[in-house]
């Protein structure tokens, strides 16, 4: 049997974390909107209550396809999205915009930079949660990202549910930073 | 026809798709991503698949045309398609994605050549099938009505 959320329950809910998002919003003016990251100069947290709504994430993915929908989806769980169709692109976008985001998710095959080189260079240079997906379920591609330092592997298709949860791994690296 | 008859057409079409497995629940994802300020995105991702698949399956003829065949670049780009298939919920061709890739495995080239036939006819199939299902959403949309949400319960 297949349960689906129906969409006037999923809007619902939805239209409700945007009004509590536009009430916050009216309350600290200092967050910035948009799809390119300029929200805080200090790149933490300003608006706590406001979390997970605003999560600044980059999305790499080659195939044209995949990253609409994932744009989309980050958008619908109220994340600011920036996304890239090459690694290279992705990685000088993040060295030029120190901390000026969250959490990255980056699909693994892709041509010249894949994301496992893309994951090396990121644990090695920057603090940042790193999330890895593919359309490969191999264990051993799995086994590769997840000891590469990938805080998350997700096979394709990815759901939306899965999304709204990304933020865990943002939160879980910090509380790990500060110990 | 009115507009009533439209949409009563068009659920049966949809959930026809869903019974013989030409769409599985990652479409319904996309439908229900599909909102007021942004009402074309189930138009737009499936255009966007329609496009971006007929360059894969092309690349996928020639890379198999070759006389010495690079299989690691049909994978490449079987592994592709079967991402993107995957991801707007096209089972079928996915599923043929997934057969295909174990033939790339082996370097069969017979065997590769009949999936490629194979994910070619689920792709053209799905297209049509898509592309019906979506001009039906139009005309009920040009008629004033509103499209239905389909709930499925099997």
């Amino acid at each position: 049997m297949l349960i689906i959320q129906t969409k006037s329950l999923f809007l619902f809910h939805l239209y409700i974390s945007q009004l509590w998002l536009l009430f916050f919003n009216t309350m600290n003016p200092s967050n910035g909107n948009g799809s390119m990251s300029t929200a805080s100069s200090s790149g933490a947290w300003d608006g706590r209550d406001q979390f997970p709504a605003g999560l600044r994430v980059l999305v790499v993915d080659d195939d044209p396809t995949c990253l609409m929908i994932f744009e989309k989806m980050l958008k619908a769980c109220l994340y600011q999205v920036t996304k890239c169709n090459k690694a290279e692109t992705a990685l000088s976008v993040l060295r030029e915009h120190k901390n000026e985001f969250d959490i990255v998710i980056s699909d693994v095959h892709m041509p010249d930079m894949d994301g496992f080189e893309l994951l090396k260079h990121i644990t090695s240079e920057m603090d940042l949660p790193v999330i890895l997906i593919s359309a490969d379920a191999r264990k051993q591609v799995v086994m590769e990202g997840v000891t590469y330092g990938a805080c998350d592997y997700l096979i394709k298709p990815v759901r939306i549910e899965t999304l709204k949860n990304i933020w865990q791994h943002v939160v879980r690296k910090k509380a790990r930073n500060t110990v | 026809m009115e507009v009533g008859q439209m949409q009563r057409r068009l659920v049966d079409y949809t959930k026809s798709l869903f019974m013989e497995g030409f769409l599985d629940a990652q479409f319904l994802q996309l439908q229900q991503l599909q909102d007021e300020s942004n009402p074309d995105f189930v138009v737009e991702v499936v255009s966007l698949f329609f496009d971006d698949s007929e360059k894969l399956l092309n690349d996928l003829t020639m890379a198999l045309d070759q006389p010495s065949v690079d299989f690691k670049k049909v994978d490449a780009h079987v592994h592709q398609l079967k991402g993107s298939s995957s991801s707007i919920g096209a089972q079928r061709v996915k599923n043929a994605c997934i057969a295909f890739r174990s033939f790339c495995e082996e370097q069969n080239i017979d065997a590769t050549l009949r999936c490629l036939q194979q994910v070619k006819q689920e792709y053209y199939l799905v297209k049509n099938k898509l592309e019906t299902m979506l001009r039906l959403e139009q005309q009920i949309v040009a008629a004033g009505g509103s499209i239905p949400m389909i709930e499925l319960g099997f």
